[in-house]
């Protein structure tokens, strides 16, 4: 864990050794700040008023003025509401980042001010959903302090609790009884499995002519197989506490459908093993393992995608968990994407950009790149030459990786518990 | 008459030299009186355009100059209204209007129009020939044949009602705000439908929000309701709701919901939590739709904050996001039913006007008559 110089005497140091755990959460904490009010800079280009960077600078002359008490809950939320008001202005990628900064200034303060002393559990939880927050919505700070400080209040939290969290039956006893038909794919339209082939294999034969094709044999080395599992227990794990959006209602194209952010732990409660009637709830298109560090561990980028232009700082990964009964409409993206399956299986239906015409996507800019057509169910009377489409399917299992080319259609459903990754790339 | 102020004082622009952020009960505005006083207000400050022997000028409270304070702008000498943002004050005088930048060491002019003056007494932003905003370009030019009465300004939109009744939109549409059913941004400015054939009196606009009032006094409302801003069912007011519940009391008077004309008393805690499967909240409306404040017969004036309203009817109506206290009610709780602020009427004040900064609200009221003291609702 990364630490900045904090002047101690070597009788500090010793005491630190003998402190209890929660008395040394705060010192943890104190440890990695800057060690000064002069070393704690704030920055903000001319655009952020010099209103609110007042408070901030109150915020932070609070926090070195009395070392044992930080900055009031209320100063922080002035600027987590003042900069919250302002990422809700405007479209979200022209939201300046310097706002984002701000959020995740105040997201810092908050945290600060709740982790004195000696918090409760449920102050430590609230904490870490503040630092989620900003982690979310926000853009790093002082060399992603938040990312730093989840780490503490994750470890605060496993000695906090004394009592052995009972353990979970096997998943399939508790999961919903889930209606999903199986598909039985027809092979004539199969989509191709080839094993592990070389780079100049899957560039001469898929990648240059974009032809989908599932590859077998290149992620059962992931840690994600082998030393750590993939299950529900090890998600709760090692990211139960945290804060993650998901979507609710069935496909992003319903009236119904909405966004909403909740614990790991409240999502596989109450979406996967439904305990409660909440509907379809999925962790979808989420850059997981930004915010999870640990759980990038379990995987890797594969090899294939250095055939392309792109850095592969620039390669997007995206997690997509949820139940069996998950949707993603036809729809196409602007990249190259390795879809790897790690739990669960998936039903998939691609359809090359050359039959977009019977495709019948939105008009609206917003979702030109849907298709209107719910593609296990097509209304043929609204859309009579969707038939016409040709098309090739599978059955996605653990350990596939499947190639979608860029700008290839695809339709997907879930077939029971599933978890995939995708690397968007170019 | 006299000006009232509650809610967001962080910078003192309520209650100057006071440590308290927030003031959830309105407290008279020292500085603000006179008949012809009028005020307005931003995040962090609030200004007030006094008139007295000496003739006029404005006072600016709140955050100025790197710290709080209150302070005259003596370039406003002799001005008919103003208006103040973060940064600026936009100053109107009988032949000109100017903008003037004051979180410098100088007040430095950034920008100035003269005009005719006009026959019609006009609010800013709007002045002749168009309207004015803080920013280059300073002046935007309107169609004359809009023949704009009122102009009101939301955070990312535009509200402007016209002297034959109707209202025009424009700017972002991604919550709604502009009334057109969708969530289409407008450049030009185009008439809500919705309201076609009703004749509007008022309009106003907030962060994501717009209000009408019709000259009947209906009041019509459309755009963001994540606070309950628009006075409809909220989900996050629920939810608030739901947390602020005190487990263990046997009988919760806690929360009073309306149903068709009833009112229904939630008796246990248990009953309440029991969602009613049915419950429809609402997060965008992008039409107009017609608040109902009950017992109210006839609404004056509206006006809206980054996510509050407030609603002169003769008393004080508010309603929407409260954490900073901006709906007066003693409480730093948000709701989705307008209610009344009891202030005013339990000190026989008849509210008059009112005007919000982004997260306070600014009222003006007089001592009742006697002899028309009415009784509109129940306490």
């Amino acid at each position: 864990m990364y630490r900045q110089g904090w002047k101690w005497g070597d009788k500090s140091i010793d005491l630190l050794n003998f402190l209890p755990p929660l008395a040394q959460m705060w010192t943890e904490v104190r440890t990695i700040l800057p060690s000064t009010m002069d070393d704690f800079i704030i920055e903000f280009s001319e655009k952020i008023e010099p209103s609110v960077l007042k408070v901030l600078e109150l915020a932070r002359d609070q926090l070195y003025s009395r070392p044992d008490c930080p900055s009031s809950a209320e100063t922080a939320q002035i600027i987590i509401d003042y900069s919250w008001e302002n990422l809700n202005t405007g479209t979200w990628r022209d939201v300046d980042k310097e706002w984002r900064r701000m959020y995740s200034y105040g997201c810092l303060f908050k945290v600060l001010s709740l982790c004195n002393g000696d918090p409760s559990q449920a102050k430590v939880k609230e904490a870490i959903k503040t630092c989620d927050m900003g982690l979310l919505m926000g853009a790093a700070i002082m060399d992603n302090i938040l990312q730093r400080l989840v780490c503490i209040l994750k470890n605060t939290m496993k000695l906090k609790s004394t009592k052995v969290e009972k353990s979970e039956e096997p998943c399939s006893k508790k999961m919903k009884w889930e209606c999903v038909s199986e598909p039985v794919i027809n092979p004539a339209r199969a989509v191709p499995r080839i094993q592990c082939p070389s780079l100049e294999r899957f560039r001469s034969d898929f990648l240059d002519p974009q032809k989908p094709t599932i590859i077998e044999g290149i992620i059962n080395h992931w840690p994600a197989f082998t030393e750590h599992p993939w299950s529900i227990d090890y998600l709760r794990s090692v990211a139960g506490c945290r804060t993650v959006p998901i979507e609710v209602g069935s496909k992003y194209t319903d009236e119904e459908w909405s966004q909403k952010l909740i614990t790991v732990n409240e999502f596989i409660d109450g979406y996967i093993l439904g305990t409660e009637e909440k509907g379809v709830g999925y962790l979808a298109q989420h850059q997981l393992f930004d915010q999870i560090p640990e759980l990038k561990e379990d995987i890797r980028i594969p090899d294939y995608c250095c055939l392309g232009e792109g850095e592969e700082d620039d390669i997007t990964i995206n997690a997509w968990f949820g139940p069996g009964g998950t949707v993603s409409p036809l729809h196409q993206d602007p990249q190259q994407n390795f879809l790897a399956q790690v739990v669960g299986r998936k039903y998939i239906r691609l359809y090359s950009p050359e039959v977009t015409e019977n495709l019948y996507p939105h008009d609206s800019q917003l979702l030109h790149n849907t298709s209107q057509v719910e593609v296990e169910n097509p209304d043929l009377v609204k859309f009579p030459e969707f038939p016409k489409a040709s098309y090739e399917e599978c059955v996605l299992q653990p350990g596939d990786v499947l190639f979608i080319p860029v700008q290839h259609w695809h339709y997907v459903r879930s077939l029971e518990l599933s978890f995939s990754v995708s690397f968007w790339w170019s | 008459m006299n000006w009232f102020g509650f809610g967001f004082n962080g910078f003192g622009q309520i209650i100057a030299a006071d440590v308290k952020c927030k003031v959830s009960t309105p407290v008279l505005l020292s500085d603000a009186r006179g008949s012809d006083c009028r005020v307005s207000g931003s995040w962090s400050s609030r200004a007030a355009v006094i008139h007295t022997d000496s003739g006029s000028r404005v006072c600016v409270s709140g955050f100025l100059r790197g710290s709080s304070g209150q302070v005259c702008v003596p370039e406003s000498e002799g001005c008919t209204d103003a208006s103040i943002s973060e940064r600026h004050v936009t100053v109107s005088f009988t032949r000109r209007v100017e903008c003037w930048e004051i979180q410098q060491a100088q007040n430095r002019l950034v920008w100035s129009r003269e005009q005719e003056s006009s026959g019609q007494d006009v609010a800013l932003p709007l002045v002749p020939g168009g309207y004015v905003v803080p920013r280059p370009p300073f002046f935007r030019p309107l169609c004359a044949k809009l023949c704009a009465v009122s102009l009101a300004l939301g955070t990312e939109h535009a509200v402007l009602l016209t002297a034959s009744g109707t209202v025009f939109t424009w700017g972002s549409g991604s919550h709604g705000q502009l009334g057109h059913g969708h969530l289409t941004s407008q450049e030009e400015a185009q008439v809500v439908e919705a309201l076609w054939g009703v004749q509007i009196a008022a309009v106003s606009a907030g962060g994501w929000h717009s209000a009408s009032v019709s000259a009947g006094g209906d009041l019509y409302m459309w755009g963001w309701n994540e606070s309950g801003q628009l006075g409809l069912p909220s989900q996050s007011v629920e939810e608030e709701k739901l947390r602020a519940r005190r487990p263990g009391d046997a009988l919760v008077l806690a929360d009073v919901h309306k149903g068709s004309n009833d009112l229904c008393v939630d008796l246990a805690v248990n009953q309440a939590e029991e969602k009613n499967k049915d419950d429809v909240f609402i997060s965008i409306q992008a039409f107009p739709a017609l608040v109902d404040i009950p017992q109210v017969s006839e609404i004056i004036r509206v006006a809206c904050g980054s996510r509050h309203t407030a609603a002169v009817t003769g008393d004080l109506y508010t309603w929407g996001w409260g954490s900073y206290g901006q709906l007066g009610h003693d409480t730093e709780r948000s709701t989705d039913e307008p209610a009344l602020v009891k202030y005013f009427h339990s000190h026989d004040m008849r509210v008059r006007d009112v005007v919000c900064g982004l997260w306070n609200t600014y009222v003006s009221a007089v001592p009742e008559e006697p002899s028309s003291h009415k009784h509109t609702h129940t306490e």
